[in-house]
Parts: structure tokens; C-alpha cells; sequence
């Protein structure tokens, strides 16, 4: 420098080296004041500047929750992308347009929202939700049980244990919708140890074991929920419908007579009632059923099982027919002329003979005709009650 | 690098001498008493310069963090608060700011047209470092009030140009040299352009690549003084985010290259594309009359208006929230590419109208909606591959940026900083330079050197130095067609063994290191003096001659064999194993031969 600016003196030789180098702290120390000035009029601009566009982006945010709120989807997604304009970065603003977005069908684009705010959050409750929901929709099920698994153990606002029991629900739900039954019920098992005693929630995961095919568990929680509200209808249908797919037909007649007769129009619980009652009355091997009685029940079965027999005869059950060795036919005409009372009282080995014969055609008349309805039913159930015995 | 590669070089030689008579010196300034000489030592101009540079920074910082807000406000007044624009504003708004801005370039602020890349470098090359502060004034209004409109121009190359001026002003108040003053306007770009892309690697790197053209310790210091402290200047108003964030990028299989190679090649022909339209509708706008002037840049505006109203509102203004979104996946494969098509028409005509604007921003929005449209397309033919749009979008910028900014260093870096994703490197690498090699082959002169021409200024064009053959030592070195004698060896052997030869002049290897140089008509006056029986070395002068080494820059030579008949060319394993011999004669004769090859 000193060499240089004697250089420089020498040509110009207009100001003095001395001077010029005592000059540049003063110069610095005023550049400095001006960049302290300069500052603080840029820090003031900054303030408005963020205000203005803090509350540009509120008004569009509040536009487009009351718009997502009206399921106005369109609307929604343009007001929170003009809110985003103020602030890219906001969570809510970004979160909001991802569910205006799916409300619109947009899941792709929702998707890369969504995904980026999960890379911000992980743990957010909603954000893994809304991905669950999506992986879902797409068919992605290891994806979206991860999401939901994501979603179940996640922060949310507001009432947490709420959150998660829904968030739970829903993930049994799509388990369900998929006919994936045994992780349904392994979450069912697990959301049951946490609803406590809470009626609407038991009967909730009633209804799902029901659908998960656990009726044990169903009547389980179905037996909680009527603990606190014994006149609850649904409750007590479930119940019933419960015990009687676990063959435990007195209990399924109480509980349908009673939801029968707080709601008459219930049908589905009349049909099962009527099943029950059939199936109650005529089950020849019950307990401490007197012996002209039993023999009745075996006769009448006896001659319903021929009706079935013969209205089954198509030549599609001829042929299934055929190939058993003897047919049911030639055995049902067989035994036909010994089923009566008065024999079955002689001989009460013919009872367990002519069971054994009703319960095959019902059996297999149920696999080549269709389901049985009325007392064919019944009948089937029975053969279903006594099975291995 | 060259520099430090002379100093080395000559270390051993004779120029050892000389830096070793200026340490003293230097120690007295740093060590000694005296409170002026500290103040002097403290205040030398190249630690002023770098104290300086972190003022430029700063200065360039707030100014472009002002210029932000001042494009934000242009924006709400002109074209509302919304995302969706009513049709009204969208035509009159950048017709009718088209027509102030043309009043006020023609005749407030006519230095402001541009983009401010090609100005910055004049500064540099022509001017002496000297730009009118009126310029960034200038290119601050006119620029914020186009962007504002919806012109389709970007804020980074005006920002380079607002920083370079705020350099050029602060250095002439602190009346600094003028090779300093030369070098001042690339600190202050480095610093504008920082603070403009919150990329302070890839701002250094573009005025290194693209303004400065060299790297040398010297300005290296400053411009990233400068640019880190601008971008810190502007983190504490704008923060710190990335400009986009896209996920992670994985690359599940390396043939997925193939696809990013794909895309370089799209984007190398739309660069090649974009710059044939600047260039040739450029000078044809220029040469239209005065009076159209006037309206080119409303025209322009009108057209822009007229295409966002149409459907595609994404062209308008810098673009990045579009760009965002395309990330995101909001757009179809066919719109993307339908907007890339439409941007580049859009800017076309912003730029060439004259309106105050860079190029930064267009590449950037052209390239992210190329990638992805590529992206998308290549996930319907093949839709196992990984990358998301967002990935291709971040690559496509890249690859326009390397093939129509033709700063290929600068194109990786940027990548990289604005995403802050360094999981993108490889796709990056591999797309930027397919498309780099393949615009170069179609467009042999890049679009800030044709620009320039266009201008009636000849500026040094970066890529063509970058690619300038350099002549080296062993170019021009010549065989060893002479006796060498040892220092140790007598004055009489050393006669003898130059006897036979022609020569007049002999080399003289000096233990244990060094060389010196004698005569045979010395060598006989000291033997006629009975000085035979003698060792050489004590009869040699003290000072040696210098050496040189086959790799270095010819020009190296050029500084020694005006005062050395024949300078030594020396293994650098080895100084004392001669590889060859240097002349002036041979310097010269090389020069002339590369000159008409």
C-alpha cells in the first residue's frame, strides 16, 4: 500500500501519503455509521414489510378455512396458495392446502405436500393421517399401516388419547375394507385395552370384532357397553348376533328379544331372533328335554330334511347325489318308514340315526342349493352345535 | 494459481534473493514500535480491500433485501394480493408499468437496461471499475416495478449489478487504486448475487467463472468475504431458508442416470433454442425506431398479460412459487412442457424489449419445468423410476443454467445450495454437462459474449479463456546441446571440455544446488590470469542464474531470458538434472509458430 500509493502520489501528486492513510479509520468509522443508519431504516422497512404480508397471509388463511370448512375445494385451494405466497413456509397454511387439495381429488399434489411436511414433522398426528389415507387409496398397505402406525402414536392437538382412538378406528377400518382380518383383530385387541368402559366406544368395537369375525370379543365389549346403557338397541342386536354366531342361542334370544322389543322394526334382529327360536326348539339333544317331546322334534326334522331333500333335486345335486354311496335319498327313503314316534320311543337308537341323516342333507343340500332359510336352517345350525359330538 | 506456480518456481533461483532482502522490511512494518508504521501495516491496501469487502456485503446485502421488498410491493399494488389474478389487472398491469418503465430507461436511467452481468463486466474491463450509482438506482426502480408487473425477467442479475455498484461507489470514496477499483465491481456483484439466490458458494463461483475469469488469492478473499457477509445481511430480514426443498433424492439403480442424461439433452437443445431467439430478435428490436422503444416493453407486457389470462398466469414475474409447485407436482407433464415452451417466449420478449430484468430467474423456471415435464414424461414410458418431480425439476435448472448461462461450475453449486440437498449431486453432474457440451456444439459463442458483441463491446470472453490453449516451458525448452560443467571441477577442465563445442556460452551446475552460466572467453582470461589449477565455482560471480521447470507457463520464461542468454529447464525431482535449455530465440520462435497455428 505505502509503495503503491507513492506510486500513485508521484503521478497524481496531489494529496499527501501521511494524510491519506490517517484518513481511511476515520472513512471506515463513517462507512461504519452509514451501514449502522442504513441498518436500521432497512430493519424498520423489514417490520412493515412482514407485518403487511403476515396479515395478507392470515386474511387468505381464514378464507380458506371457511372455505374448506364449506367443502368449497376449489376456493380453498386457491386462498391458502395465495396465503402461501406471503409465507411458503408455513406449516399450516401448507397443511391446510394438502387437505384442500385431497377434498379436491388431488392426491398426487397433496402427496408432495404432505411429504415435505412430514420431513418437517414426523411426528405430526395429521400429516401421517392424511399420508395413511392416502397410501390407502393408492393401495399401498405396508405404506399406510405405517402412516396410520405413524399417525396412532403421534402428537396431535387438542385431546390426544381422542385422536389416537379415531386414528386407531380408522386403521381397523381399511384393515377390514382390505379383508385383512387377523391385523384387524390384532388392533382391535389393542384399542380395546385402552376405551375403559365407555359405552359408545365399546359398542363401536363390538360392531368391528363383529366385523373381524371375533364374537367372542365382540360380545365382550357389546356385554360392557350394556353395562352402563341396558336399553341401548344396537347394543343388544349386536349381542345377540354375537352370541349367536358363537352357538349360544339362549343368550342371543335374550339379548334379540329384548332389542326386538325396544325396536320392532329391526329386522335383521327378527330374522335372527326367529333362527334362535327355531334353533332352540328344535335341537332334539338339549338338556332335560322330556322324551316324547324330543322324538316330535326328531320326526318333524326329519320330514323337513326330506322337503329340503327333494326341492334340492336338481341335476346338479342328482349328481352330487349320485356319487355318494348310498345317496341321501335312498337313505332318507330308507329309514323314512321307521321314523315315527312310537318306533323312536321303541327304539331310541333310531333318534341319533335319523339326526345324523338330517344333518348330511342339511349339510350338504347348504353346499349345492344355497344357504337354507327357516327350519333348514335351524337345522344346519344344530348339526353346526353338535359338531364332534 | 499460476502466480504462486512463478514464485515457486523461482524460489530456488535468483529471485530468492530478492524476497529474501524484502522479509527484514515487512518485519520492521509488523513488528516495530512506531504507531505509524503499525497504522500502515494495519491499513494496507489489500487488508483494507478485504475489510472493505465485508462493507460491500453488508451494503449489497440490505440493498437487495430492499430491492425484495420493493419487487414484493410492485407485486401487491400491480397485481394484487391473491394467487388468482382478475383478468384485468392481468392485461393492464404489465402493459401499462411496461410504458413508465420504457419512458424511465430512455430517458432517466439508460444504463439500466439489461440484465447487468455484461455491464458489471465492462466495469471490470473498460471502465476502470466505474459504475454511476445513478445505474443501480436505475436498475432498482425499473427492475422492481418489471418483475412486479409479471414481466417474465428474474431479480438476481439486477441484484449483481445494484451490489456491484455500491463496490464501485464505496471504492471510489476510499479513493482506492486502480487496480483495486478494477477488481472492486466483482466483489460487489459476488455480494449481490449472494444475498439475490441466498447461494453464497455458487455467487463466488459465478464471478470467478463468468465476470472475473481467474482465481487468485487476492480478489478470491474478498468476493467471499463480501458475498458470506451479504447473505448473512440478508438471512437476519429474509431468512434462511432454502430457496426449494424437495425430498431426498435416492437413486435406487445407476441406470436411472440414463433418464437425468435424457433431460441433459432436452435441456441442452432449449438452451440452444433460448439463446438463438435472444440473439437473433435482440439486435432487431434495437434496430427498430426510436419511437418503438417506447412500447416494446408494454408489447411485451400485453403479451405476457395476454398468455397468463389464457391459462398460464405461472409465466408471469420471476416464477418461483410456480416452480415450487411444479416440484410438488401440481402440474401435468404436458402443461410443464407447455410452460417451459411458453416462458422462454414470454422472456424472449421481456429481454429483448429492453426492460430491466436478468436471466437468472427464466433459466431457473424454463429449466425446473423442462425437468419436470421430462420427469413426468419419462415416468409414464418407465414408471419404476424413483426420481419425483421435484428431483427432475431441480435438475432441469441445473441443465438449463449449464447450457444457456454456460457457467457449468456455477450450475452444480447452485443446484445444490438452493435445494440444500447435496443427495443430488450425481443426476446433477451428469445432466449439467451433457447439456453443457451440447449447447457449446450448437451455440459455439455463450449468450452473455454474443450479448456483448451485440453491444459493440469486446469483453474477454470466460469460456473461450477457459478453453485457450497454454503454451508451457517444455513447448519451447530445447534439447541439451551443450557441455555442462560442475562447479567443483577446475578452471582448466572446464576449458577443456568446452573447447569442442561451438558454443560460446556454457552452464555451470553449482553444488550442492543452483546454476550459473560461464563464458569460454572467461574461462581462457582466467586461465591466461593462472588461475587454471582453480575450482570454477570460487571464480564464478555470486549471483546465480535462475531455473526454470517444463510445466511452467511460457510467459515465466519470458521474465529471464531477456537477461540470461540461456535460462536451465530443470526437473522438479531433481533441480540439478537438466531436461533442457531456454532462449529467447526459442521463447519468440514458439510464440510465432502457436500465433499462426
Amino acid at each position: 500500500m505505502v509503495a503503491e500509493h507513492e506510486n500513485k502520489t508521484g503521478v497524481e501528486g496531489q494529496f499527501d501519503l501521511r494524510l491519506y492513510v490517517k484518513q481511511q479509520p476515520v472513512m471506515l468509522a463513517l462507512l461504519a455509521l452509514v451501514g449502522v443508519i442504513f441498518f436500521l431504516g432497512v430493519a424498520g422497512l423489514s417490520r412493515g414489510y412482514h407485518a403487511q404480508r403476515e396479515a395478507l397471509g392470515d386474511r387468505w388463511f381464514s378464507r380458506g378455512v371457511a372455505d374448506l370448512n364449506a367443502q368449497r375445494y376449489d376456493g380453498a385451494v386457491a386462498d391458502f396458495r395465495s396465503a402461501l405466497l406471503y409465507s411458503r413456509d408455513n406449516y399450516d397454511y401448507q397443511l391446510n392446502l394438502a387437505e384442500a387439495l385431497i377434498g379436491r381429488g388431488r392426491t398426487a399434489e397433496a402427496y408432495s405436500y404432505l411429504v415435505n411436511l412430514w420431513e418437517r414433522q414426523p411426528e405430526n398426528g395429521l400429516v401421517n393421517l392424511e399420508l395413511a389415507r392416502i397410501a390407502a387409496q393408492r393401495g399401498q398397505r405396508d405404506q399406510a399401516q405405517r402412516y396410520y402406525h405413524n399417525a396412532i402414536y403421534a402428537v396431535w392437538p387438542g385431546d390426544q388419547e381422542a385422536q389416537r382412538r379415531e386414528t386407531r378406528f380408522e386403521l381397523i377400518e381399511y384393515l377390514l375394507r382390505i379383508n385383512a382380518q387377523a391385523p384387524a383383530q390384532a388392533e382391535l385387541m389393542a384399542l380395546q385395552e385402552n376405551l375403559g368402559e365407555d359405552p359408545a366406544q365399546q359398542k363401536r368395537a363390538g360392531a368391528l370384532f363383529l366385523r373381524a369375525q371375533d364374537y367372542e370379543h365382540a360380545l365382550a365389549a357389546y356385554r360392557i357397553s350394556l353395562r352402563t346403557n341396558r336399553h341401548d338397541e344396537a347394543a343388544l342386536a349386536g349381542a345377540g348376533w354375537a352370541a349367536f354366531q358363537l352357538g349360544r342361542y339362549a343368550v342371543a334370544e335374550h339379548y334379540l328379544q329384548t332389542a326386538m322389543a325396544l325396536n320392532p322394526n329391526d329386522t335383521d334382529s327378527e330374522e335372527r331372533l326367529k333362527t334362535t327360536q327355531l334353533v332352540l326348539r328344535m335341537d332334539p339333544f338339549r338338556r332335560q328335554i322330556p322324551v316324547n317331546e324330543r322324538d316330535k322334534i326328531v320326526v318333524e326334522a326329519f320330514a323337513t330334511a326330506g322337503t329340503r331333500l327333494s326341492s334340492c333335486a336338481t341335476p346338479k345335486a342328482a349328481a352330487a347325489s349320485a356319487s355318494s354311496q348310498p345317496s341321501l335319498a335312498d337313505s332318507w327313503a330308507k329309514l323314512k318308514p321307521q321314523i315315527s314316534e312310537q318306533q323312536l320311543r321303541r327304539n331310541p337308537d333310531l333318534v341319533e340315526q335319523a339326526m345324523e341323516l338330517v344333518f348330511e342333507i342339511e349339510r350338504q343340500t347348504s353346499a349345492t342349493c344355497g344357504a337354507p332359510t327357516g327350519e333348514d336352517l335351524a337345522l344346519l345350525l344344530i348339526s353346526k352345535l353338535h359338531e364332534g359330538n | 494459481m499460476v502466480a504462486n506456480g512463478v514464485e515457486n518456481g523461482v524460489a530456488n533461483g535468483a529471485m530468492a534473493g530478492v524476497a529474501s532482502s524484502s522479509q527484514p522490511v515487512a518485519g520492521r512494518m509488523i513488528y516495530g514500535r512506531s504507531p505509524k508504521a503499525l497504522l500502515n501495516a494495519v491499513f494496507r491496501e489489500e487488508r483494507f480491500f478485504l475489510i472493505l469487502s465485508v462493507f460491500i456485503g453488508i451494503f449489497s446485502g440490505l440493498a437487495v433485501v430492499c430491492f425484495r421488498f420493493a419487487i414484493g410491493w410492485s407485486r401487491l399494488y400491480l397485481l394484487g394480493t391473491g394467487a388468482v389474478l382478475s383478468p384485468t389487472r392481468l392485461l393492464l398491469a404489465p402493459t401499462l408499468t411496461g410504458l413508465v418503465i420504457a419512458a424511465l430507461v430512455i430517458h432517466v436511467f439508460p444504463l439500466a437496461r439489461g440484465s447487468g452481468v455484461n455491464q458489471t463486466k465492462a466495469a471490470l474491463y473498460i471502465y476502470n471499475g466505474f459504475i454511476p450509482f445513478r445505474t443501480a438506482i436505475g436498475k432498482f426502480i425499473t427492475a422492481a416495478m418489471a418483475i412486479g408487473s409479471g414481466q417474465s425477467l428474474g431479480p438476481e442479475d439486477p441484484s449483481l449489478q445494484i451490489g456491484a455498484c455500491i463496490a464501485s461507489v464505496l471504492g471510489r470514496q476510499m479513493r482506492l487504486s486502480r487496480d483495486r477499483m478494477r477488481l472492486i465491481a466483482p466483489v460487489g456483484a459476488a455480494a449481490g448475487l449472494a444475498a439475490a439466490f441466498n447461494a453464497p458458494i455458487s455467487a463466488v463461483l459465478f464471478v470467478i467463472e463468468e465476470v472475473i475469469g481467474r482465481w487468485t488469492a487476492g480478489i478470491l478473499g474478498s468476493v467471499v468475504l463480501s458475498a458470506v457477509s451479504s447473505v448473512v445481511v440478508m438471512r437476519l430480514f429474509l431468512g434462511s431458508e432454502s430457496l426449494f426443498r424437495i425430498p431426498a433424492v435416492q437413486l435406487e439403480r445407476p441406470s436411472e442416470l440414463i433418464a437425468y442424461a435424457i433431460l441433459g439433452i432436452v435441456g441442452g437443445l432449449a438452451s440452444a433454442v433460448f439463446s438463438v431467439g435472444i440473439t437473433t430478435l435482440r439486435p432487431k428490436f434495437k434496430a427498430l425506431p426510436l419511437w418503438t422503444q417506447y412500447l416494446q416493453p408494454a408489447l411485451a407486457g400485453l403479451l405476457i398479460g395476454i398468455i397468463a389470462w389464457l391459462g398460464a398466469p405461472q409465466v408471469m414475474g420471476a416464477g418461483y412459487e410456480a416452480m415450487d409447485e411444479a416440484m410438488h407436482g401440481r402440474f401435468t407433464w404436458q402443461f410443464l412442457a407447455m410452460l417451459a415452451g411458453l416462458k422462454i417466449v414470454a422472456t424472449l420478449f421481456s429481454f429483448v424489449s429492453g426492460t430491466p430484468g436478468g436471466m437468472f430467474a427464466p433459466t431457473l423456471f424454463i429449466g425446473a419445468m423442462l425437468g419436470a415435464a421430462v420427469g413426468g414424461a419419462e415416468h409414464v414410458v418407465l414408471p419404476h423410476l424413483s426420481g419425483s418431480p421435484g428431483t427432475y425439476a431441480l435438475v432441469g435448472m441445473g441443465v438449463l443454467f449449464a447450457g444457456f448461462l454456460r457457467a457449468p461450475m456455477t450450475s452444480v453449486f447452485m443446484v445444490l445450495e438452493v435445494s440444500g440437498n447435496y443427495s443430488i449431486i450425481l443426476p446433477v453432474i451428469v445432466a449439467n454437462t451433457i447439456a453443457y457440451v451440447i449447447s457449446r456444439g450448437l451455440r459455439p459463442i455463450a449468450i452473455f459474449d454474443m450479448l456483448t458483441r451485440q453491444d459493440g463491446l469486446e469483453l474477454p470472453s470466460m469460456e473461450e479463456l477457459r478453453e485457450e490453449g497454454v503454451l508451457h516451458v517444455e513447448d519451447a525448452m530445447r534439447a541439451v546441446d551443450i557441455p555442462v560443467v560442475d562447479a567443483q571441477q577446475t578452471v582448466a577442465e572446464a576449458l577443456q571440455i568446452v573447447q569442442a563445442s561451438s558454443a560460446e556460452e556454457f552452464l555451470v551446475r553449482l553444488s550442492p544446488s543452483g546454476w550459473n552460466s560461464v563464458t569460454k572467453q572467461q574461462l581462457r582470461t582466467l586461465v591466461d590470469e593462472g588461475k587454471g589449477g582453480t575450482s570454477l565455482g570460487s571464480q564464478l560471480p555470486i549471483r546465480q542464474i535462475p531455473f526454470l521447470h517444463p510445466d511452467l507457463p511460457l510467459e515465466t520464461a519470458l521474465r529471464y531470458v531477456d537477461r540470461w542468454p540461456l535460462v536451465p529447464v530443470v526437473s522438479r525431482a531433481n533441480v540439478r538434472q537438466l531436461e533442457g535449455v531456454i532462449s529467447e530465440r526459442d521463447v519468440l520462435e514458439r510464440y510465432r509458430e502457436f500465433g499462426e497455428s
